[in-house]
């Protein structure tokens, strides 16, 4: 039998059961749609921070409240007066949100945050101006855009004076950021940066994110986050702030990383062999009602590996067009509905390749033992059986 | 040719053997008209099912075109009946969920024969059995006469040398089951070997050799008439 043949046979008794088949690719659809969703969040939400973290590169501190520990511009306020020389203090607040012009939409990062955050060295001005206290104090809506909101949502053209649509209000773009590119940081390049009290208002909250402190030196740096670790375990106990230095930032990123990848694989891996079992169900289900059918076959000149490559490609067909499909569920949900989610979700195309390869192979582990079954039947008991 | 000697078939049946063929010495020449008569349960099929490979002899030799068969495994007899034979089973066993042109060709797919290569062939013998105008059509919305018919050009499309036909008249009115014997002479006049199981002792006189079965036992030589 030619592979063709095998794999026209394989699809015709899928198509033969349209609904059955459906229902039981639904399993490895979900699955498949899930883990695609689930690794895009935890990817998109380590990269936000991440790339603030590589571009302001060394002699930074970060601080940042623990959910639950109130923490305003009051304890910038404390921060400043604690550190005994001159520093960049820098309070953030994270959003997420859609953004539009007139022509076109998409969804982007929102920081809000001071001034200041241009003289950290992390932010490198293409075009235009960054927000001064100034400007501020005359109009709260305006924005500074990344390299590939320029891009997508400008064609490329000077945004400086357009106006965009950005969490539900109106912003005039005074600046554009250079791009960063690929590698470290390129997330940026798909942030608006906003005045810190407009973002403060627009999320009806005036918790920060996180604090930004930038140094001189690592000594500085090393100094400054001593002094305000001992300072918030005496105030808030130590659990509420993390007080840390680039390098324990990045690892502890890390390992949050990896703990969400184990997770994600595990939860996958369940959400797969559920998806499994059903092929299986339904394929025991579909070789006993062919079990006349299986005799014919092998009276007419099927050898026992036609018959088993016969169920093994049918579990296959279905396992492949559910990891198809579920991955087109999982990459539209996450490219035409990012305000669901609530953060940057990033598409991981590596996520899509495992998925694909992993739904792949649950067809042909949960369908041999339905194909071997198939294919040891006797055709003479085949043959007389009436189901 | 075909070829039997001292092959017995035994059945375990609880604790005690039944014996549904009981050492059968028999020759098939090319071109013969074989008939195996008997009465139910003589052990007619199980001999059918012997000669087509589907099962397997307990004891005794078959030899096939001049080769020992006996230990033939499985896939190999799947081989010989596809390139050499052809089954007409009693109750049609054609496959539900294909046409009766799929149905035909199925044989073919086992060869490997392309696609449009396998459906001329196919579209030729439906046009030989007279069905060429029933291509499309599945066999629950064929007639029973019509089915058989169908079963046969499938049995004859891979142009085989045996024709083994279990009963292929005992689910047919009389009419309709002389118009399929009709067909099978027909066969048997293009110089293949065709072996009929049947009750019809009408049918078994048209043939030239009568294997008459009872309780497993050749009542007689089995010679030609
Ligand atoms: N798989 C089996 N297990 C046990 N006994 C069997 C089996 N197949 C057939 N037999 C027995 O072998 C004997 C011959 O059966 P067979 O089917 O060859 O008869 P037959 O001549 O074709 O009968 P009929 O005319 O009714 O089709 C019967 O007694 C039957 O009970
Ligand atoms: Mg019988």
């Amino acid at each position: 039998m030619s592979w063709l043949d095998s794999i026209r046979l394989a699809v015709g008794g899928m198509w033969h059961n349209k609904l059955r088949a459906f229902l039981t690719t639904l399993g490895i659809i979900i699955g498949v749609g899930a883990v695609i969703v689930l690794v895009s969040i935890g990817q998109g939400a380590t990269h936000a921070v991440s790339a603030r973290i590589e571009t302001l590169g060394t002699n930074v501190v970060f601080v940042t409240p623990t959910a639950g520990t109130p923490f305003s511009e009051r304890q910038v306020a404390t921060i400043r007066a604690v550190i005994p020389f001159a520093v960049q203090v820098v309070p953030i607040v994270d959003a997420h949100g859609p953004i539009a012009t007139a022509v076109t939409s998409g969804s982007a990062a929102v920081v809000g945050t001071l001034p200041d955050y241009l003289k950290t060295g992390a932010l490198s001005l293409g075009t235009g101006q960054f927000f001064s206290v100034d400007g501020l104090s005359l109009d709260p809506r305006i924005a500074v855009v990344g390299a590939n909101l320029v891009q997508t949502l400008f064609s490329g053209r000077s945004p400086v004076g357009q106006s965009i649509l950005l969490l539900g209000q109106r912003f005039r773009i005074v600046g554009a950021l250079n791009p960063v590119g690929q590698g470290p940081g390129s997330s940026q390049d798909n942030t608006v940066f906003i005045p810190l009290t407009t973002a403060s208002t627009l999320m009806r909250t005036n918790q920060l994110s996180q604090v930004i402190i930038k140094t001189a030196s690592p000594n500085q740096a090393a100094l400054v986050a001593n002094l305000l670790t001992n300072f918030f375990t005496n105030r808030v106990g130590s659990n509420g702030v993390t007080v840390a230095s680039e390098d324990q930032v990045l690892q502890t990123l890390q390992a949050t990383r990896a703990t969400m990848t184990r997770l994600l694989t595990g939860t996958a891996a369940i959400a797969l062999v559920v998806g499994g079992i059903g092929i299986m169900n339904i394929m025991l289900v579909s070789v006993t009602e062919r079990t006349r059918e299986i005799g014919v076959r092998r009276a007419l000149g099927a050898t026992r590996e036609d018959i088993v490559l016969q169920f093994l490609l049918e579990a296959m067909t279905i396992s492949i067009i559910g990891g198809l499909v579920g991955i087109g569920v999982g990459a539209g949900m996450v490219l035409l509905a990012p305000d669901w989610f609530h953060t940057a979700a990033t598409l991981s195309p590596m996520a899509m390749v495992l998925a694909f390869v992993f739904s792949a192979a649950v067809g042909v582990v949960f369908g041999l033992y339905p194909a071997f079954q198939a294919s040891h039947k006797d055709p003479i008991h085949a043959l007389r059986y009436d189901g | 040719m075909i070829h039997l000697e001292h092959l017995s078939k035994a059945y375990p049946f609880g604790t005690q053997t039944l014996w549904a063929l009981r050492n059968i010495t028999v020759t098939i020449a090319p071109g013969t008209l074989a008939a195996v008569v008997g009465q139910s349960g003589s052990g007619k099929s199980t001999l059918l099912n012997i000669l087509g490979g589907l099962d397997r002899p307990t004891s005794g030799q078959y030899w096939l075109g001049g080769q020992d068969v006996s230990g033939f495994d499985a896939d190999t007899w799947a081989h010989v009946r596809n390139r050499t034979m052809g089954f007409v089973f009693q109750a049609f066993q054609l496959i539900p969920t294909l046409t009766a042109w799929d149905n035909v060709a199925l044989p073919l797919v086992y060869r490997a024969v392309p696609l449009a290569e396998r459906r001329a062939r196919a579209r030729e013998v439906l046009t030989m059995v007279g069905l060429d105008h029933r291509l499309s059509h599945h066999p629950a919305e064929l007639s029973g006469g019509q089915q058989q018919r169908v079963a046969i050009a499938r049995a004859l499309v891979g142009d085989p040398q045996v024709l083994l036909a279990d009963e292929p008249t005992g689910n047919l009115d009389t009419d309709t089951g002389t118009e399929i014997m009709r067909l099978l002479k027909h066969i048997h006049q293009t110089g293949r070997t065709v072996v009929i199981v049947t009750h019809s002792s009408e049918i078994a006189k048209e043939c030239n050799q009568v294997i008459s079965l009872r309780d497993g036992h050749m009542t007689d030589g089995g010679g030609s008439v």
